[in-house]
Order: C-alpha cells, then sequence, then structure tokens
C-alpha cells in the first residue's frame, strides 16, 4: 500500500517534471535545468559513496566530459548529439585508467587524489592550447536544438533520468549488495567471494561516465567551455551538499536535497553575488555533525519510532 | 625501519636532484630549494595532525589563508611589518584550530573516517568561502621592500627572502623532533599518536593532546600565514592547492614521518623549478605533485601486492 | 579424500613470529579442532588458509591445488568459507540478504536462486522472520546468521573461529548438534578454533595444538588433552 503510494506519487512527479515546460516561463525553466543538473550529479556522487569511497572529483569528470563533447564537435565534426555521447565514454575510459591506479587506495588517499583531479585536467586544459583553446577555453557554433528552452529542459531532464535509472539499478541488483558488503567491512567481503577491486571500478567507471555525460550536456547546452566554467569546484560542491542533507546511501535523498538546496543556491545567488557558498560549508559541517544519514534518515527514524509506539 | 629507509631514499633523491640541477643551472637549484621550503614548511603542521591525532585536515591550507587575511587586515590598519605578526598570527590560529577541534572534529573523531573527511572538507569551504563573503576575490598584497633582497655571486644573481621558508621549515622539523622526544607533553601526543587507547590506561588525556596538538600545528600554519603574505598576494582561494600538496608530501613521506616531509618537499621543489626553467614546460609544473603522488601510490600498491 | 594440504606455513609479523613451520592435513567430513593458549597463532592460522593475509613462506594446497597466494574473494568461490570471531552484520540489510551475499558473489547465483538457497540455509539452521533487520538479533540468531553467511559459498572447507562464544551451554549444545550434521550432510572439512574444551571434545574427531606459533600435538582429543607437552602449554600460559 505504502510502496504502491510511493510509486504513484513518483510517476506523478516524473510527469510533472516532463510536463514543466508547459506552463513554466524561461526563467524557472532555467531554474529547474539547475536543479536537474545538480540533482543528477548528486545521484551520481551518492552511488560511488555506498561503497565508503568519498570522491571529491565530480568537477574533474563533469568538466572532462565538457570538453570531450566540444571537442568533438570542433576537431572530430561530431555532430552535438553524438559528442554527448562521447563525453560518457571518454569520461568512463579515463576514469577506468584512473580508477585502476588509485582503486587500490581507500578512503582519504582515494579523496585527495580525486580531490586533485579537477586541478589536474585544468592544467593539461592550460597547456594545450592548441587543441583545446587553452584559458580562454572554446565557443560551440550554436547551441544545441538552436537553444529551445524546452528542448534543453528535456535534455538535461534526460540525463536525469540517466542517472536515476543507474542508480535505481544499483539498487536493485548484485551491485547493492557488494557496495553494501565493502562500505561495512571489506575483509568479510572478500571472503563472501566479492572482488572488491573489480567492483568499485565498475562503480566508478559507471558514475565517472554519468558524470561526464552530464558535462557534455551541460557544455551542448551553453555552447561553450572555459577551464574555469567546467572545472568549477560548483560541481563538485553542491552535489556534495545536496545529498548529504537528503540523506546519503540512497536516491530519494539525493532528489530531495537537490530540490531544496537548488532552490535555496538560485535565491541566495541573487542576494549574495560573493560567497553565498559559505553556506554550502556550514551545511556540511551541521549535516555530518548532527545528522548524518540526512534528512531522509531522518524521517525514517521517526516514522519507524511511529510505527513502533503503533504496534 | 622502513620509515628510515624511506626517508633516506628521498633525502638521496632529492640531493642527487639538487646536484643535477646545480650543475646545470644554478639558480634552478636555488629558486628549487626556496620553494621546497615554503612547501615543506606548510605541509610538516599536516604532517603533524595526520600522525596524531589521524586526521586528515582538508582545511589545512584554509587555515594559513585566513591567517594571512588576519595578518593582512591587522598591518593595513597598524602599519605593522607582517614580520612581526607570525607570532600574534600564530597565537590566533592555535586558538581558531583549539575552537574548531572543539566544536566539530571532537565530535567526529569516533565516526566513520569518510564523515572526517567530509567535515574537514565542510570547513575549509566555510573558511575559503566566509572570506570571500566578507572580503570578496580581490587579491590583496602588502610590498615589502626587503623582500626584494637579492645576492650576487659572480654571474648569479638571486633572492635570498625566501630562504626564510628554508629555515622556518627546518627549525619547525628540528624543534618538532625535539618536542616530540624531549618534552613530556610531546612523548605523551607520540604516544597518543601511536596507540590512544594504550595512553589513555597510562593516564594520558587523549582528547586534551589531540587538541593541543592540532591547536600547535595551527599554530605552524598561522604563522606561516604571517610569512606566506610577506611574499605573496592572497585571494580566498590561495590555500587549496597548499592542501593538496601538503597531503601528497606527507603520503609520499610517510604518515608519522616528519623529516621525510623534508627530502619530499625538496624532490617536488626541485622538479616544479626544473620545470619552470623550460619555457615551453612552465605550466606543467603544477602536475609534478599528482604525478609524484601516483608514482608512491603505485609503487607501494606494487609492494604490498608482493609480501 | 584430502581437502586441505598445509605444508611448513610460516608467517612473521615484523620479525615476531606468528605461526612457525607447521604442516598438517584437513580431511573431508572430518571436524579438526585448532587449540591452544592465547596469542598461539589459532586466528592467524584462519586467516592464512583463508586469504585474509598471505604467509611468508610455506604452501597451502587446496584440493590439489596451490592457493598459497591466491586472493580471499578467488578462495571463497573455490569452496573456503570462514566465520569471524567479531561479527558485523551488514547495516541497512536484512537477515536474509546477509546470508544471500555469500551465494551472489562466491557462487555466481542470481538474486532470486540466492534467496531461494539463503531461505532453505535459514531453515535447516532454525533461523526465521527472515527480513529483519539485523540490529535486533540475539547472539544464538548472530551466530547462525555468520554461520548461515559462510554456508551460503556452498564451501567444502568451513573455518569457525569461536562460534561458541558468548553462548550458553544449551544454546552451544544446540550449535555444536547443527555444527555437526551440516558437516556431515555435506561432507564438509571443518576447522574449529574454540576456548572451551568442552565444545572441542564433543565437537571434534581429531585436534591440533598451537603453542606460540609451534604445533606441538595433534591427535584425538582424548589423546591430545594427556600429552604433557599440551598440558604444560596450557597451565604455563594460565601462570
Amino acid at each position: 500500500m505504502n510502496r504502491n503510494l510511493l510509486r504513484l506519487a513518483a510517476a506523478l512527479a516524473g510527469a510533472a517534471a516532463v510536463a514543466l515546460p508547459a506552463f513554466a516561463g524561461a526563467y524557472p525553466l532555467q531554474v529547474a535545468r539547475n536543479v536537474i543538473m545538480y540533482m543528477a550529479l548528486a545521484i551520481t556522487w551518492d552511488m560511488l559513496l555506498r561503497s565508503g569511497q568519498i570522491s571529491f572529483g565530480i568537477a574533474g569528470l563533469f568538466g572532462i566530459g565538457a570538453y570531450a563533447a566540444v571537442l568533438g564537435v570542433l576537431r572530430a565534426g561530431m555532430s552535438p548529439w553524438l559528442s554527448i555521447a562521447f563525453a560518457a565514454a571518454f569520461a568512463g575510459a579515463a576514469s577506468f585508467l584512473i580508477g585502476f591506479l588509485i582503486l587500490r587506495l581507500r578512503t582519504m588517499y582515494f579523496s585527495i587524489v580525486t580531490l586533485a583531479l579537477a586541478e589536474i585536467f585544468r592544467i593539461v586544459i592550460h597547456n594545450l592550447p592548441e587543441f583545446t583553446g587553452g584559458p580562454e577555453g572554446v565557443v560551440l557554433e550554436g547551441v544545441i536544438m538552436k537553444g529551445s528552452a524546452s528542448g534543453l529542459y528535456w535534455l538535461t531532464l534526460g540525463g536525469l533520468a540517466v542517472a536515476l535509472a543507474a542508480s535505481w539499478g544499483f539498487e536493485k541488483s548484485r551491485m547493492h549488495f557488494a557496495l553494501t558488503a565493502i562500505r561495512n567491512n571489506e575483509t568479510s567481503a572478500k571472503s563472501s567471494g566479492i572482488d572488491i577491486f573489480r567492483w568499485l571500478l565498475v562503480a566508478f567507471v559507471v558514475t565517472s561516465s554519468i558524470q561526464g555525460l552530464l558535462g557534455g550536456i551541460y557544455v551542448q547546452s551553453y555552447g561553450f567551455a572555459t577551464p574555469d566554467s567546467v572545472f568549477d569546484a560548483n560541481f563538485t560542491l553542491l552535489p556534495l551538499a545536496m545529498a548529504l542533507l537528503g540523506g546519503i546511501h540512497s536516491t530519494i535523498g539525493p532528489v530531495l536535497g537537490a530540490i531544496l538546496l537548488g532552490l535555496a543556491a538560485e535565491w541566495l545567488k541573487l542576494r549574495i553575488p560573493y560567497g553565498h557558498l559559505v553556506v554550502y560549508g556550514i551545511i556540511i559541517i551541521v549535516v555530518i555533525l548532527f545528522m548524518p544519514k540526512g534528512l531522509y534518515g531522518l524521517a525514517r527514524k521517526v516514522s519507524g519510532a511511529a510505527d513502533r509506539r503503533r504496534a | 625501519m622502513a620509515m628510515k629507509r624511506r626517508t633516506t631514499i628521498l633525502v638521496v633523491l632529492g640531493l642527487a636532484a639538487a646536484f643535477l640541477v646545480a650543475l646545470w643551472k644554478p639558480t634552478v637549484l636555488i629558486y628549487g630549494v626556496q620553494q621546497a621550503g615554503l612547501y615543506a614548511a606548510i605541509a610538516i603542521p599536516m604532517g603533524l595532525v595526520l600522525g596524531i591525532v589521524h586526521i586528515v585536515n582538508l582545511a589545512h591550507g584554509e587555515f594559513m589563508m585566513v591567517a594571512a587575511y588576519a595578518t593582512y587586515f591587522a598591518c593595513r590598519a597598524t602599519g605593522l611589518d607582517p614580520l612581526l605578526a607570525v607570532l600574534p598570527s600564530a597565537a590566533v590560529t592555535a586558538l581558531l584550530g583549539w575552537v574548531v577541534y572543539k566544536l566539530t572534529i571532537r565530535r567526529a573523531l569516533k565516526a566513520p573516517e569518510l564523515n572526517q573527511l567530509i567535515l574537514t572538507f565542510g570547513i575549509g569551504i566555510l573558511l575559503s568561502q566566509g572570506v570571500n563573503l566578507l572580503f570578496t576575490s580581490q587579491t590583496r598584497k602588502i610590498s615589502l621592500e626587503y623582500v626584494s633582497a637579492s645576492m650576487t655571486i659572480g654571474e648569479l644573481s638571486f633572492g635570498v627572502w625566501p630562504f626564510v621558508f628554508v629555515i622556518v621549515a627546518t627549525a619547525m622539523a628540528v624543534g618538532l623532533k625535539l618536542f616530540l622526544t624531549r618534552t613530556t607533553t610531546g612523548k605523551a601526543a607520540l604516544a597518543v599518536g601511536q596507540n590512544p587507547r594504550g595512553a589513555a590506561i597510562v593516564g594520558i588525556d587523549v582528547d586534551r593532546t589531540y587538541g593541543l596538538v592540532f591547536a600547535l600545528a595551527m599554530a605552524l600554519v598561522g604563522g606561516m600565514g604571517a610569512l606566506f603574505l610577506t611574499r605573496s598576494a592572497i585571494f580566498p582561494g590561495v590555500g587549496g592547492p597548499f592542501t593538496m600538496k601538503s597531503f601528497c608530501l606527507v603520503a609520499m613521506a610517510g604518515i608519522g614521518n616528519i623529516p621525510g616531509i623534508l627530502g619530499a618537499s625538496l624532490l617536488l621543489g626541485l622538479s616544479e623549478s626544473f620545470l619552470r626553467a623550460f619555457r615551453e614546460l612552465r605550466g606543467w609544473a603544477d602536475i609534478i605533485f599528482f604525478v609524484l603522488i601516483i608514482v608512491v601510490i603505485l609503487g607501494r600498491s606494487l609492494k604490498g601486492r608482493k609480501s | 579424500m584430502t581437502k586441505l594440504k598445509i605444508e611448513r606455513l610460516t608467517r612473521c609479523f615484523q620479525g615476531l613470529v606468528a605461526l612457525n613451520d607447521v604442516s598438517f592435513s584437513m580431511e573431508e567430513g572430518e571436524i579438526l579442532g585448532i587449540i591452544g593458549p592465547n596469542g598461539a597463532g589459532k586466528t592467524t592460522f584462519i586467516n592464512l588458509v583463508s586469504g585474509i593475509i598471505m604467509p611468508s613462506s610455506g604452501r597451502i594446497e587446496y584440493k590439489g591445488r596451490d592457493i598459497t597466494y591466491a586472493p580471499a574473494h578467488e578462495r571463497a568461490r573455490l569452496g573456503i568459507a570462514r566465520t569471524y570471531q567479531l561479527i558485523h552484520p551488514l547495516e541497512n540489510l536484512s537477515l536474509i540478504e546477509n546470508v544471500m551475499v555469500g551465494s551472489i558473489f562466491a557462487r555466481g547465483n542470481g538474486l532470486k536462486a540466492a534467496r531461494r538457497k539463503a531461505r532453505d540455509l535459514c531453515a535447516a539452521l532454525g533461523l526465521e522472520n527472515l527480513g529483519r533487520d539485523t540490529s535486533k538479533l540475539t547472539i544464538l540468531e548472530i551466530k547462525k546468521m555468520e554461520i548461515a553467511r559462510a554456508l551460503a559459498n556452498e564451501p567444502e572447507v568451513l573455518l569457525l573461529d569461536e562460534v561458541m562464544a558468548g553462548l550458553n551451554s544449551d544454546e552451544t549444545r544446540l550449535l555444536i548438534g547443527m555444527v555437526q550434521s551440516v558437516a556431515k550432510e555435506r561432507c564438509l572439512a571443518v576447522g574449529v578454533v574454540e576456548h572451551v574444551m568442552g565444545v572441542i571434545r564433543e565437537l571434534t574427531h581429531r585436534v591440533i595444538v598451537l603453542e606460540a606459533g609451534e604445533l606441538i600435538a595433534q591427535g584425538p582429543y582424548e589423546e591430545v588433552s594427556k600429552n604433557p607437552r599440551v598440558i604444560e602449554a596450557y597451565l604455563g600460559g594460565a601462570a
């Protein structure tokens, strides 16, 4: 009963999301696109976190995807659509190589190397100006779908759908068991026959590809890429804060957090042009210290307590 | 044992690199050593925290940045020389560090390491964005005459001032070594670092020791913030790269190996300075720390598989 | 038939010898007790056989195949399973899902098949209410779950690291019976590390005695327990 209700709610929310351009103007649509983009990134960050590995590399893989898409069009003559697929493939291949090197590391070593990724990619882009356009970046001839507001919105929504589908796939498959077991205790996971390195690599490549895909969508929607715009630390910071606030280790948590913080971000951006990100720092600290399971975890705890009282 | 061997290897590699570079272009050596001093002086406090409190402080560079800003405004208001502000700045940052420890880090010590990483990441954001909010992202600098003092030996001419970082880094390494092995508090801190539970059993106040060590490390970083301001322009994001490089150096040296950080810094400083000597390669210098950490990591995982 | 053959197995930890030149074998259908005072190297031995740590020297052979340096997850797939002294149920997974893990990864079963097999296993061990959260299990249920998790690998060699610790005498007797019947049914070679001698006496066919990393005696419990060297090792350990 409860589950059916949830499904109904999800279906309604999905339908509303798809139909949004019919009643929303250009500005709300733009805001919605931002929220959706961050939501998708938050989901992919959480997917890897389910294995106990914290990646601070979202901005890095997002930016790599963005550049792959732009350069795919400019240097290899790809169509915009193909370039988005190429962005995902390129980020996936890059993360495979990187993961091969660093997924033998755990906790802080892994996290800090991923933290450096955006910086490293940015330096690479800076230093190959003939190919990448250097610090000034590159401009595409036009925006995908001629910049149609609803078209761009649906494209971003498509990116979110991929992230949601992958996250749901993770939850309903062996992946769920593998990641949960690895997060809980690697030693006992091994004794259950889990090849930890392999599963982590798969999870890292899948989440990185989606981050690259989103980077491709982003850059095709705006028609240009500069190192500062696509490797912006916000692409790491916001999804992380959203997932934490909403509740980690679930799909619904990051979705919830993204809606709350995404809307708040738009408002704050207008109010405080400099340093509004300080709010995210505070949210991260408060959530980690006082409700590490986030709002969704809190809600579950409260409803669980209510259930027990009823029983 | 392994630690000593690694220190020796790093120092030998560093010195060999230094020798080769000196033969080729002495200024590259000088700049490299100066840069190494700066890196080491910032990384050593991180090594201290990591070795004893077992926390990666992802806000490490941000603490230095905050100290530099505090120094900047204090000096602007009073006309004081930043050099004279080193000790007050250290005191203020130590206090800030102690408060941050008591309010946040202490609560996360028992939590999974994951939470600690995210927590200090959040603190870093809070500090850098807080400064951004208060003072905008405009760069600020204090011009000082003695900073441009230079020296000429034969045909060689170079700036002398940055050697202060080398002196400070060496003093830190020696001072910490003495502190940890000769004083009661230091010995207690070392014991806590090696075995907190055992240290608690013999009556050492672990929580207090952690707070003290964290405050001490932040004091060192705070002093460095004032010193950093003598030579460099500051902006809210100035500390971030130092967090990553510091971690890289600490990881290369091996956690708990403070003298090793000097060797690792020498290697990093010289390699960067070497690349900067070529016009076409200059832009790649900032990538070296990443290459080094990957090489170290790979080497370790290969060794780990063998044993 | 010999399932596991250990030859001159040695493991040092930074100069300390935890296990020194130990050789013996484990046979199909046999329950082997591994006893010795604290720090004798019993858990080190289980860690070596299950691949959690690698030996400094020596050789481990499983059904004629050299697995001395095979990674732990591969050994799990080949048919070596173990329990842990400190049991960590997987958070966020229900009782039955905890048991499914071994079936999914060590046997490569799909989720449905794994669930079915886990249900049968739990029924055989008398576990009920399989959708429960693991935080609410009794000690006996946790122990049973740990055994079920190991059995989900469908192993041929099963290593039990102090599974009886913390149980009262009725529960212990119950679990002894279960281990015996499971071992017989599945023709397992079982290795049991246990502190309580009563359990070893009732449960095992044969024991080996470790002291300070060395194998000092082996044979049926009744025989070994009279061995003066063994008595001395235990009294020395107690004094």
